[in-house]
């Protein structure tokens, strides 16, 4: 069902809401397997919250990976120092 | 990875994040609603920011409280990195500048608390919850979610799928306020910036996951 009451507000039109819905479905990655065709709104909105999700969580799990190898990493490599100089000019 | 000493090499011709835009850029990107080339977050800037971050996580945090600050950092380096008009930016910038205050602060509560053991912490709940978040807890902490800065008022009235667009409300930083049609309009540039972000960071374990495997094949270390 996706009706929307936006006959409320006088300055966001329905067109607006839409163009906006389809770009948000756009950026989804199983935007890129369908058709795009045009999604209900419930499911455009389920699974951008769990795409949001997903993210977290991988940014979670890379903060975790992150952390170990910093811990491990060599301080004198070449690739840390030009790191270390380019973030100290 | 040489793609991301390129990318960091050129940081030094990039100025430092302009202030905030004034309104009016705001409205006429609501009305124009096309792809302006500034809305897409640039890399160069994220890689900026989060490098910072990570080379100063190294040298002050201790290995224990690492993921936890590493993810903090990822959320503010990329707030940062992003458009400073955007609401989620200023919404998670918001959430970090209190989260810190409220660190310094409480970690004498926390000590105090500790010793004392009292029930009932004699802080607001914001420093219940950052407290237990930084200090004490050893379980993940959730995304950061507006419910965890201090409770604020109901949201608004808004037209369209209030239950739906609810627990969107909660993922996006500063969601619980926005209209329906800033709602999505904020996701959509929030979901681009954190798959940059999650890019950023799995080239960065790329890069240092290769560093390690090829200083482990060097004979004279």
């Amino acid at each position: 069902m996706s009706s929307r009451r936006s006959s409320s507000r006088g300055n966001i039109s329905e067109d607006e809401i839409n163009e906006l819905i389809s770009k948000l479905q756009a950026l989804l990655p199983s935007s890129r397997r369908r058709g795009s065709g045009q999604a209900s709104t419930t499911k455009l909105l389920k699974e951008t919250c769990s795409y949001i999700k997903s993210l977290h969580r991988e940014v979670d799990d890379l903060s975790d990976r992150l952390s170990d190898l910093m811990s491990t990493m060599d301080h004198n490599s070449p690739g840390a120092e030009i790191i270390r100089s380019i973030l100290r000019s | 990875m040489a793609g991301k000493r390129t990318t960091t090499a050129r940081n030094q011709h990039q100025p430092p994040p302009s202030p905030p835009n004034p309104n009016p850029n705001r409205r006429r990107r609501a009305a124009a609603s096309d792809p302006a080339p500034d809305e897409r977050p640039s890399k160069r800037m994220l890689a900026f920011h989060f490098l910072r971050a990570l080379a100063r996580i190294h040298s002050t945090t201790p290995a224990p409280r690492r993921p936890r600050t590493i993810r903090r950092a990822a959320y503010s380096s990329m707030a940062r990195a992003a458009s400073p008009r955007r609401a989620w930016t200023q919404a998670l910038l918001r959430q970090a500048r209190a989260r810190r205050v409220v660190a310094r602060s409480s970690r004498r509560a926390v000590l105090l608390r500790r010793r004392v053991s009292a029930a009932a912490p004699p802080a607001p709940p914001l420093m219940l919850r950052a407290s237990s978040a930084g200090e004490t807890s050893s379980a993940p902490t959730p995304p950061p979610a507006p419910a965890a800065v201090a409770a604020r008022g109901p949201p608004p009235r808004q037209a369209g799928d209030p239950a739906r667009a609810d627990a969107l409300r909660r993922l996006v930083p500063g969601g619980a306020e926005m209209e329906y049609c800033s709602l999505l309009d904020e996701t959509a540039d929030y979901v681009r910036c954190l798959r940059e972000q999650v890019q950023l960071m799995q080239s960065l374990v790329d890069l240092f996951s290769a560093q390690r495997s090829s200083i482990a094949q060097q004979p004279n270390q």
